[in-house]
């Protein structure tokens, strides 16, 4: 008896430290269940392919400097360090590649925000994806009423818009905070997704047009 | 002078490919070897150093805690069954205890992480009694906590990193709502306490809504009975007390099988390797004979033949088993890899441990096994006649 209860303590224990270490073994910002995710976020897509890049990969020093810079250093850090792998979604339907998904983490109020969008081969978001952001009212902003309305949007959009200061004009400073009592996840989620962007547009677009 | 050694270095070189693929053989059969010797040790020493990172040989929980545990972590049921915190009272006072803790897990369901919710889980800890089990604990920011009821967190360094949080920033504990604020962070250990949320039992237990605790962790005093203190605390009413020596025991039995299957594979692969030893030699001898019995006539002794034949087998296994064991070194990490992938349960740490003793000990067995299998080729060789094999056609 007394070794049956140890056997299953011994396996109900296993289970634990499995279930922990598949927790942690998400700290970098991957889909929790990409099979089911992907399809969600690309709908009419067939497959897909995992690709992992990093920054000290594509470019070392000088791209996470020319990142840096396009982020804005002092105000909306990278967080992540130049060899962190980040996990890319590259989405087919058939044989034909027609477009990606990528995460990225970004400090929130009360914990990590985790945003996802996916692109189409332009750099145009098709599904704007919160999978993971902690607060009171944090549900209003994986709401589709509220992310639906990044769709169509593009890296061109933060041109003429600040998610730092919060000021500027175009489509972006026309979204309102869904939640006005949790400002800062509003402009953390701004953040977050025009360092997606720009980060995909270093890994991604403008390599694709040619550009260094 | 030419030595024998080198004649036995020349032979080989004739036949480049074959020498080649039997080197590989033999790399191979050593390098299963020795990354399985490797991981032997390495398993149970990483299992130790888990266990040992408990901070504490015994845990005594509620019935049913374990498996429900396992749920709460895994589908985010809930329901755990709680005992009395004066328990730790009535069994600190037995002899054999060192020191004690109260503990308590709690998991909230947070909806707004993943597609459709998950659990987020909190590790009530005494912070008069608890940071005094872990004293290898160390800081990469901040400290524990300012007092037993404080709404503070300490984190594990992957829950830090995950949630994205630094001293001084806040948490929120999923639908309760409370706030916390992150007073410390703790250094990587490569455990679980990694992932882990600390924050003071009284402070868990106001946000539970609850007095009563999961688990009592017990350090055993050095030299006492363990058995003794086991047997008096499965006296105790609807408890489970676990032993980690016995969960260490277990958890080696469990893998006794996964052992025992690749050990069945190295010895196979070893096999082969010898046979591909014997081949060779064979071969080489074979091709040889009137040059062996031009040896002879020249006033070689059979044991010479033999002592030259033998020495290919010895460069054969000699030089197949550094390469393997250059390899199983060089790729121990990838084994690890591989090894975590098939195991159901990994501790965390190397799993392959490898060191000079261990390499020269699977040397030895390579060279002596093939050293067995060389013989019948060089006794072969020993006994060629003479005048037969310069008789025979070449």
């Amino acid at each position: 008896m007394r070794l049956i209860a140890v056997t299953t303590i011994s396996l109900a224990l296993l289970t634990c430290f499995v279930a922990a270490s598949a927790a942690l073994a998400a700290v970098a910002c991957d889909l929790n269940d990409a099979d089911r995710d992907v399809p969600r976020l690309f709908p009419n897509s067939t497959s897909f392919s995992s690709i992992y890049v990093s920054i000290e990969k594509r470019g070392g020093a000088p791209l996470l400097k020319r990142i840096e810079n396009r982020l804005g250093t002092s105000y909306l850090p990278l967080y992540a360090p130049i060899d962190v792998p980040y996990t890319l979604y590259e989405i087919y339907r058939g044989k034909e590649k027609v477009g990606y998904i990528h995460g990225v983490n970004q400090k929130g109020q009360f914990g990590g925000i985790q945003l996802f969008m996916a692109q189409d081969l332009n750099g145009r978001i098709k599904t704007f994806y919160i999978q993971k952001i902690t607060g009171a009212s944090a549900g209003k902003f994986r709401d589709p009423k509220f992310t639906r309305k990044f769709v169509g949007l593009s890296l061109k959009d933060f041109d003429a818009y600040d998610p730092v200061t919060g000021r500027g004009t175009g489509k972006i400073a026309e979204i309102t905070n869904p939640a006005p009592e949790m400002e800062t996840d509003f402009y953390g989620v701004l953040r977050g997704l025009k360092k997606n962007l720009i980060l995909m547009d270093e890994f991604i677009y403008s390599r694709e047009h040619g550009k260094p | 002078m030419i030595t024998p050694f080198q004649i036995a270095y020349k032979n080989l070189l004739r036949k480049k490919v074959r020498t080649l693929l039997t080197l590989v053989g033999i790399m191979l059969s050593t390098w299963v070897l020795v990354s399985l010797f490797g991981f032997n040790r390495g398993y149970e020493k990483a299992l130790n150093r888990d266990i040992d990172n408990m901070g504490y040989q015994l845990m005594v929980m509620a019935k049913g805690c374990p498996y429900e545990a396992a749920t709460m972590m895994l589908q985010g049921g809930k329901g755990l069954r709680y005992m009395e915190q004066s328990m730790v009272n009535d069994i600190s006072r037995e002899p054999e205890v060192d020191k004690i803790t109260p503990i308590l897990m709690q998991a909230f369901f947070d909806p707004n992480k993943g597609e459709s919710g998950g659990i987020a889980g909190y590790f009530g800890v005494d912070p008069a009694s608890y940071p005094a089990m872990k004293p290898f604990f160390r800081f990469r920011s901040g400290g524990w906590f300012h007092d037993e009821s404080a709404a503070e967190v300490v984190m594990g360094y992957e829950a830090a990193e995950l949630e994205q949080r630094a001293v001084g920033d806040l948490t929120l504990v999923p639908e309760k709502n409370v706030r916390l604020k992150v007073v410390g962070i703790l250094e990587r250990t490569g455990t679980q306490d990694d992932g882990t949320i600390f924050v003071p039992l009284k402070t868990l237990q106001r946000i539970a809504g609850t007095s009563k605790i999961t688990t009592i962790g017990i350090s055993v005093k050095k030299d006492a009975d363990m058995a003794r203190l086991e047997n008096k605390l499965y006296q105790l009413k609807d408890v489970q007390v676990v032993s980690f020596s016995q969960v260490k025991q277990t958890i080696m039995k469990l893998i006794a099988t996964a052992r025992v299957m690749v050990l069945s594979i190295a010895l196979i692969a070893v096999l082969i390797a010898m046979v591909g030893v014997v081949n060779t030699v064979l071969m080489s001898v074979l091709e040889r004979v009137q040059e062996i019995g031009i040896l002879k006539t020249m006033g070689a002794m059979p044991g010479d033949i033999f002592r030259l034949v033998w020495t290919e087998t010895l460069i054969l296994c000699v030089g197949g088993g550094i390469a393997g064991i250059g390899f199983a070194l060089l790729f121990a990490r990838v084994t690890d890899i591989l090894v975590r992938r098939i195991l159901p349960y990994a501790p965390s740490g190397g799993l392959v441990a490898i060191d000079g003793r261990l390499a020269l000990l699977t040397l030895a067995t390579i060279v002596t096994v093939g050293l067995l299998s060389g013989l019948y080729p060089a006794w072969k060789a020993g006994r060629v006649r003479p005048l037969d094999s310069i008789r025979r056609e070449g």
